[in-house]
């Protein structure tokens, strides 16, 4: 087995852990102890409310390491991930989550970046289209030399010096 | 003395930025050489001026002159020398007085080298850098003065009053040297860090570097010399303003992952972003220009990518130094946050409006018309389209989104790393698909079939190695579609370099491998370039493992004890409680021994420091890494805290491939210089002779 | 010259449109697009810098708002117009807002009687903690949560906690007090707007 090999396995083999860890933690009630990678994999998707812009689980304030024991609190009384992060919402505003829970600014959000990329490539399809159009003289020129009946590396020669020329 | 001399020669450097763009704007309109000269000269003189100001600051650093605000607030008696220096940038006023040195450093030499090429241009060039570097001065000189000292009014009571002036106010005295140094603040302790030396100075490089390429886009509209003159001029100094750019980046990243204590390099946070933006609309304009020399076209466009790198390097000083939006790095608010949001509507409009006026006299009409849907030109505008939706997807997020909501709902919002995730992933995925098709295409008109011949071998190499990879056990089709994607760009990078070396090498008889030199001897742009083509595909193979594997867990240890994790052994030695360091910290360092397979790897001994307050100051924390690192990981440890017990907390990450990050970032750069490495003028002047008799004979000059 | 090179380009490229009369082309709907779009960007960055900049109010009106205390009660700011009013963002994570607790306390007792009410206004701070620091401190002053941050971030634009705005009989901001109070501080405010002088 290779060495990354050996890693995916590993990971496979933690995920596992956990998956049964979690498992087990449903049964056995709230006497468990939440573990602190399962506190910070909810701090994760939390922002510091008080912070500029820094991640619940790196923040290094007194105000963070309580904040992370409430999440810890929460998860001993059976709490969700989800239910976490909307009771953090609703406590300390949107700007507590990573990303807006309210479906309205989530779709804002993320929605207009692709809306952006498609108006940029719609502008660029306009163009390449209008260049393709533009002449057909040329082109006939470019084809016939394209394929001239010259070996693989001639032809790849010819265009490179096209390229270097100016 | 120090104080003075550094203020009054910023204060003439303002003056000579002044008189040279307006003697040069003078000499151009009236077409009088004599003041165009006289503004050059002026223009010229600034950066000694600035030099000398600058190195007063810096000798005030050095030899503890306290009496100077900015020293007094920067340095205190235990800041080493070395931080002394590097105190310069430590703060707003300091790093603006530094900002300004590099900008006129970037005119002065940019006038020296460009002045006899482009005599229509450079009276304009002299005009806008002049205006640009006037107002950084201008800043510094009237808002945020680093020289200003700390005088005593003596008071009827004899209690003084404190004040800050730059020169004695009337009966004042000045304070005692030995208080002064007692009260001293110190450095930051965030900026005390080797990437800390050379991070500030690479970005601020990269980013008044493009002021060179602005002021010659804008000298070219002003002049109505729309030739390839400005670009010629241009595209070199775009090269190096990118190369510090990057080199900035880079260097954040890997201070952000040797001090800030996440785990990362990059947490999409809107001043990194701010940095960023600049790098992918400058990208996308080092790839158009191409079209633009080559071709004739999309002069329009170009212009528009060059003003909006520039603009965008303003405005991301804007947001960062104004508290415009919140973040880990901004400064503190200032006075300066309305002069440059004024300053960048002012860049951005009056030089849209130039174009917009050039291009309605039809000055920036295209050349050439045809080009196929294959050819190089569509692939390139596609390339365009990808940087630029990026570009404005990192906006949007970092400064868009956050502030539109916030105006119309009043609702605050933060969008963290999953957001960037889910926009810009795929636009990186079409960006390394058309790196590794692009590069094949050729410039007019390209039929799909050669353009599938040529890919035929790259695509070959790259499934062989996608199955190679999944044989190892990665079976994420995310993944494998990624390293495919970004291996097929890294090939054909490979690839065009051989290709041509064989060229070269059957056309001029030469050996193979004497040929691959000389190929990039002769055509250092197009082999330079992909050289950065496979330093980003190295960088790309770098994030995609540290990013999709990364593995993280947080665990208390007793002494002795010892945790298992990704078949790793990590076991907590001994504690050492209390170190002082000699600047003044206080730390707690762990001692853990690191195993694999019962082999004892190396000790790791990540630290928490912190740092004492001054009087009315929170004690700054700090949890400093140590980690393990090999090609195939880092195995990355932080001291989180000690619990009452005497237990020691400790929070571990894995990363994958993450060394192949600052690997790649070696390459990138060794491609850029070798891509903007000056040629001799009389070395490229017989290079083009030699070019043009070859042509001439048939002979081949790949 | 000018001359020279447009006669150049027009003999290279044959099929160039530059031979065309140099009729101004219009602006396209693409590059009018792309105009507002420039235009837009920097009108909302200017507003959103202008907003940015606002800070703690302290003259005015002191804005309005209602919250409910950790008691139950729902104190509304406009309908305590005629007294004096103190309100204070805290935080139990905050180091100067437990020094400064004490003050607030004696502060209003010593000047319930006169009608002056203390509101403190937990910042950002989970509720049990709150309870804990009122119980820990003895505070009998009305405290409540601020939901959401909205009092706090939105309408004081408080920087951090802890920071206090002194209200007058008119409802209108008589001292904003950017760090930890002392009660002399306070003590000296409330005896000047009690004896009917605004502060000078």
């Amino acid at each position: 087995m290779t060495r990354l090999a050996r890693v995916v396995f590993a990971v496979w083999v933690v995920c596992l852990v956990a998956l049964v860890g979690s498992a087990l933690a449903q049964d056995s009630e709230p006497v468990v102890s939440v573990s602190d990678d399962a506190v910070l994999d909810v701090a994760k998707s939390l922002y510091c409310p008080v912070c500029p812009n820094e991640p619940l689980d790196t923040c290094q304030t007194l105000a963070c390491v309580n904040w992370r024991e409430d999440i810890r609190t929460q998860l001993a009384q059976g709490r969700s991930k989800d239910e976490i992060i909307a009771d953090f919402v609703a406590r300390y505003g949107e700007r507590a989550s990573a990303i807006p829970l309210d479906p309205g600014l989530r779709a804002l959000s993320t929605v207009t970046p692709y809306v952006l990329a498609v108006l940029a490539l719609g502008a660029a399809v306009l163009l390449i289209t209008r260049w393709r159009r533009a002449g057909a003289a040329p082109a006939a020129q470019s084809t016939t030399a394209a394929a001239s009946p010259a070996g693989d590396l001639d032809r790849y020669r010819a265009m490179l010096e096209e390229d270097l020329k100016r | 003395m120090l104080a003075e001399i550094g203020y009054i020669s910023l204060a003439l450097s303002f003056a000579a930025a002044v008189f040279g763009a307006a003697a040069s704007l003078y000499g151009a309109r009236r077409k009088q050489a004599m003041w165009i000269d006289s503004g050059r000269n002026a223009a010229l003189l600034t950066f000694p001026l600035l030099l000398v100001s600058t190195l007063a600051l810096l000798v005030g650093l050095m030899t503890q002159d306290y009496q100077i605000s900015y020293v007094w607030a920067v340095t205190n008696p235990t800041t080493p020398m070395f931080y002394r220096v590097t105190a310069l940038w430590g703060s707003q006023q300091g790093s603006l007085l530094f900002w300004n040195l590099l900008m006129a450093g970037f005119a002065f030499v940019a006038l020296l080298a460009n002045w006899k090429l482009n005599p229509r241009l450079m009276p304009y060039f002299t005009v806008y850098s002049m205006l640009t570097l006037a107002f950084f001065i201008g800043l510094v000189l009237f808002l945020e003065n680093p020289f200003e000292r700390y005088w005593i009014i003596p008071g009827a009571d004899g209690v003084g009053e404190v004040v800050q002036a730059q020169f004695a106010p009337a009966n004042a005295v000045a304070p005692e040297a030995a208080r002064l140094a007692e009260t001293a603040r110190g450095l930051n302790p965030l900026l005390r860090h080797f990437g800390m030396i050379i991070h500030p100075p690479m970005l601020y490089l990269g980013f008044v570097g493009f002021l060179v390429p602005f002021a010659f886009a804008m000298a070219a509209l002003a002049s109505n010399d729309l030739s390839t003159n400005w670009i010629k001029a241009t595209r070199r100094w775009t090269l190096v303003a990118w190369l510090f750019l990057s080199l900035g980046l880079l260097l954040g990243g890997r201070w952000a992952y040797d001090v800030l204590g996440w785990g990362g390099y990059w947490g999409w946070d809107p001043v990194e972003n701010a940095a960023f933006i600049p790098w992918l609309v400058g990208t996308a304009f080092l790839h158009s220009v191409m079209i633009q020399e080559k071709r004739g076209m999309l002069k329009v466009w170009n212009m528009f990518l060059v003003i909006f790198t520039f603009s965008s390097v303003i405005f991301g000083t804007f947001a960062t130094r104004s508290g415009l939006i919140d973040s880990v790095h901004s400064f503190a608010r200032s006075e300066i946050g309305a002069p440059m949001f004024f300053f960048w509507a002012g860049v951005t409009i009056v030089s849209v409006a130039l174009i917009v006026v050039r291009w309605s006299q039809g000055a920036l009409k295209s050349e050439h018309g045809f080009a196929g849907v294959l050819s190089r030109e569509s692939l390139f505008v596609l390339n365009n389209v990808v940087f630029v939706a990026l570009a404005l997807a990192i906006f949007w997020g970092s400064f868009g989104a956050p502030i539109i909501t916030e105006m119309v709902t009043g609702t605050d919002i933060t969008l963290g790393p999953d957001y960037f995730y889910t926009v810009t992933v795929p636009l990186f995925i079409a960006m390394y698909i058309l790196m590794g098709i692009a590069p094949l295409s050729a410039w007019g008109a390209v039929s799909a079939r050669s353009l599938g011949r040529s890919i035929l071998v790259p695509v070959g190499v790259t499934l062989a190695a996608v199955v190679l990879i999944a044989l190892t056990g990665v079976n994420d089709p995310g993944a494998l579609f990624g390293y495919g994607v970004v291996l097929l760009a890294a090939f054909v990078a490979g690839y065009e370099i051989v290709r041509g070396a064989r060229a070269r090498a059957r056309a001029a008889g030469e050996h193979p491998l004497l040929a691959a030199v000389s190929i990039f001897t002769r055509n250092r742009r197009r082999y330079g370039g992909f050289i950065i083509h496979l330093g980003i595909t190295v960088i790309g193979i770098g994030v995609i493992g540290s990013t999709l594997f990364q593995q993280e867990t947080q665990r208390t240890l007793a002494i002795g004890e010892s945790l298992q994790f990704s078949g790793y052994e990590l076991r907590l030695d001994s504690m050492e409680y209390g170190q002082i360091a000699d600047d003044g910290r206080q730390m707690d360092i762990a001692n853990l021994t690191l195993k694999r397979d019962d082999e004892v790897l190396t000790t790791l001994r990540p630290r928490h420091d912190v740092f004492p307050a001054a009087a009315d100051q929170q004690p700054m924390v700090m949890n400093i890494p140590s980690a393990y690192g090999t090609l195939e990981n880092d195995y990355y440890v932080l001291l989180v805290g000690v619990q009452p017990s005497g237990a020691v907390t400790f929070k571990v990450y894995v990363n994958p491939l993450i060394n192949l990050v600052w690997w790649g970032g070696l390459v990138l750069i060794a491609g850029t210089l070798i891509a903007s490495w000056p040629t001799g003028q009389k070395a490229e002047a017989r290079q083009r002779v030699a070019n043009a008799v070859a042509v001439q004979r048939g002979q081949v000059t790949v | 010259m000018d001359e020279l090179e447009r006669i150049q380009q027009q003999v290279m490229n044959p099929g160039a449109a530059l031979a065309d009369a140099p009729a101004k082309p219009r602006l396209s709907p693409g590059m009018i697009t792309l105009l507002i779009g420039i235009a837009s960007v920097v009108l909302v960055v200017g507003i959103a810098f202008v907003r940015s900049q606002q800070t703690q109010p302290s003259d005015g009106r002191a804005p309005d708002f209602s919250v409910t205390t950790f008691d139950g009660e729902t104190v509304t700011l406009s309908e305590l117009r005629g007294r004096i009013v103190v309100i204070n963002f805290w935080a139990s994570w905050c180091g100067p807002c437990r020094a400064e607790a004490p003050a607030l306390e004696a502060v209003w007792r010593n000047y319930a009687d006169d009608g002056v009410v203390v509101l403190g206004v937990a910042y950002a701070d989970d509720a049990d903690d709150s309870r804990a620091f009122i119980a820990e401190y003895g505070l009998t002053y009305p405290n409540a949560s601020d939901i959401g941050t909205t009092i706090s971030k939105d309408l004081y634009h408080i920087q951090g906690v802890p920071e206090t705005f002194i209200i007058d009989q008119n409802g209108d901001v008589a001292q904003f007090i950017y760090a930890g109070v002392t009660e002399q501080q306070l003590t000296t405010v409330i005896e000047s707007l009690l004896n009917g002088g605004g502060l000078s």
